[in-house]
């Protein structure tokens, strides 16, 4: 009976091993059955994707700040304001890219100011040939280098955009253009043409963008040729020119015309452990005299001649080993606007601007700055008059 | 009026010469072996900063990278060569 017995239990076990051993067989070949059936799957949606010929994204930037300011004005005393943001300081700009393919790209750049929406940009480029982009549409002219490359919140070295020069010639206009960079040897070269409506004269002697309809007949043709002539591209020299009428058709401004010139220079270099960056431009602008009307309607001339620019030093000690220290720059900025004398709007003016930045990472700074404006009006009846301008500006900006 | 159209005909033609002389240049441009011989690292480098300060790789996608590269050869003038190498690099 004990011989039975063990013998039932041996066969029990030797059951219960085959039941688990079919059971855990079975389980198995349901498990390789689900991961084949998924990589099966995957292989199809793989084989399914198109990488597609377009792509479109948004980036941009953001910038936000505070500005404290006082004025004084000869005779008429001081203004004191201050505020979180203000239409020079604040800006958001969500960027548009829409590429098809690898010969067209549409750029779009809308940008809110505080006080209006309005657009930056708004063009498309073909990439033609090595060296040949064909652009169309509302860009910015190839007038200097600051408006198209340098006036960015989170490129800018300091808060403020040098005056008369990001916005006099106006930055951007409708027309069609050509660009294009070259080796020359161990030097690089690049041009940069567009033709465009061009600007038109205002009652005052001042220009503003004619608009999308032109005022006149005649295109206004804008240039700007550089050349990179070191190895390791740490400089660049800019020349630039525009021509064209200003002076609307059928009036007697009609044959009004401007001659603008500029030049504008880079130098970036790694003088370890300093990142040296200066940075230069300066323009002149030269519209026929002509004679205009005061607000009793009486005759006046002047000769129409302005001219702005600045000189930026920027140093930054990138090659240290201190993680903070790394990561700050100094700024500092000097800068001239002279409009016309007898002018309604002449004033010579000297702007002198230190900034402090740190870095939070290669997209993202907090800079602080601190802005001298001294100017003597030279506007008609109004000769002599001087005003002292201090701004104290903090700032954040990011591109996104 | 027959002087603006000389003006608007002068300008037009300028422009077409500008041209010419851009599309002929191109085929006398060349590279010297020390530029030819620069990595995509170098390059970024040297010609980002020129601007502002040099991006990560990390930040955007393969897609993205193409798209500003285009944009970026529109503002900086970049070089056709320079261009892809510096993309390729941005990539990896």
């Amino acid at each position: 009976m004990r011989k039975f017995n063990k013998l039932l239990k041996v066969t029990v076990c030797l059951l219960l091993c085959i039941s688990l051993q079919i059971r855990l067989k079975a389980q198995q070949t349901v498990v390789d059955s689900s991961v084949l059936d998924r990589i099966a799957e995957l292989e199809k949606q793989a084989a399914d994707r198109k990488p597609g010929q377009d792509h479109f994204m948004v980036v941009g930037l953001a910038t936000f700040g505070f500005v404290a300011n006082k004025t004084t004005i000869t005779g008429s005393g001081v203004t004191k304001t201050n505020s979180l943001a203000d239409a020079d300081h604040y800006e958001f700009s969500p960027m548009l890219l829409w590429r098809h393919g690898t010969k067209f790209l549409l750029e779009f750049e809308p940008s809110f100011d505080g006080n209006q929406i309005g657009v930056n940009w708004a063009n498309i480029s073909w990439f033609a040939t090595p060296g040949l982009i064909v652009h169309a549409g509302y860009f910015v002219l190839p007038f200097g280098s600051y408006n198209k490359r340098l006036a960015a919140g989170w490129i800018d070295k300091l808060p403020t955009d040098p005056a008369g020069v990001a916005d006099l010639p106006p930055a951007s206009d409708f027309g069609i253009g050509i660009s294009g960079g070259f080796p020359l040897g161990s030097m690089k070269w690049s041009y940069d043409i567009s033709l465009t409506n061009g600007f038109q004269l205002l009652p005052d002697g001042e220009i503003q963008n004619a608009g999308i309809v032109d005022n006149n007949k005649n295109k206004t043709l804008t240039g700007r040729f550089s050349l990179l002539p070191f190895s390791n591209s740490s400089l660049e020299i800019g020349v630039s020119g525009l021509f064209g009428k200003v002076g609307d058709d059928n009036t007697a401004f009609q044959n009004v015309k401007t001659n603008m010139y500029a030049v504008d220079v880079n130098y970036v270099k790694l003088l370890n452990p300093i990142l040296v960056n200066f940075k230069g431009q300066y323009n002149w602008i030269d519209i026929d005299k002509q004679t205009y009307m005061d607000a009793s309607s009486n005759p006046y001339t002047f000769d129409n001649k302005t001219n702005s620019g600045f000189a930026q030093l920027s140093l930054r000690p990138s090659g240290s080993a201190n993680k903070v220290v790394k990561n700050l720059e100094a700024a500092f900025r000097i800068g001239n606007y002279n409009t016309p004398k007898a002018s309604l709007w002449g004033q010579n003016a000297t702007i002198t601007e230190f900034g402090l930045l740190y870095w939070l990472n290669w997209r993202t700074v907090f800079k602080v700055g601190y802005t001298l404006n001294n100017s003597n009006s030279t506007t008609l009846g109004s000769e002599g008059i001087g005003t002292k301008s201090n701004s104290f500006i903090a700032q954040f900006s990011i591109q996104l | 009026m027959k002087k603006i159209s000389i003006r608007h005909i002068a300008t037009v033609a300028l422009s077409i010469l500008c041209m010419i002389a851009v599309l002929v240049t191109v085929n006398g441009c060349t590279v010297s072996q020390k530029v030819a011989m620069k990595s995509g690292a170098q390059l970024w480098a040297e010609n980002c900063q020129r601007c502002h300060n040099t991006p990560s790789p990390n930040t955007f996608s393969h897609d993205q990278w193409e798209t500003i590269g285009m944009h970026m050869q529109t503002r900086a003038l970049l070089n056709e060569e320079e261009k892809r190498k510096i993309v390729e690099f941005l990539k990896q």
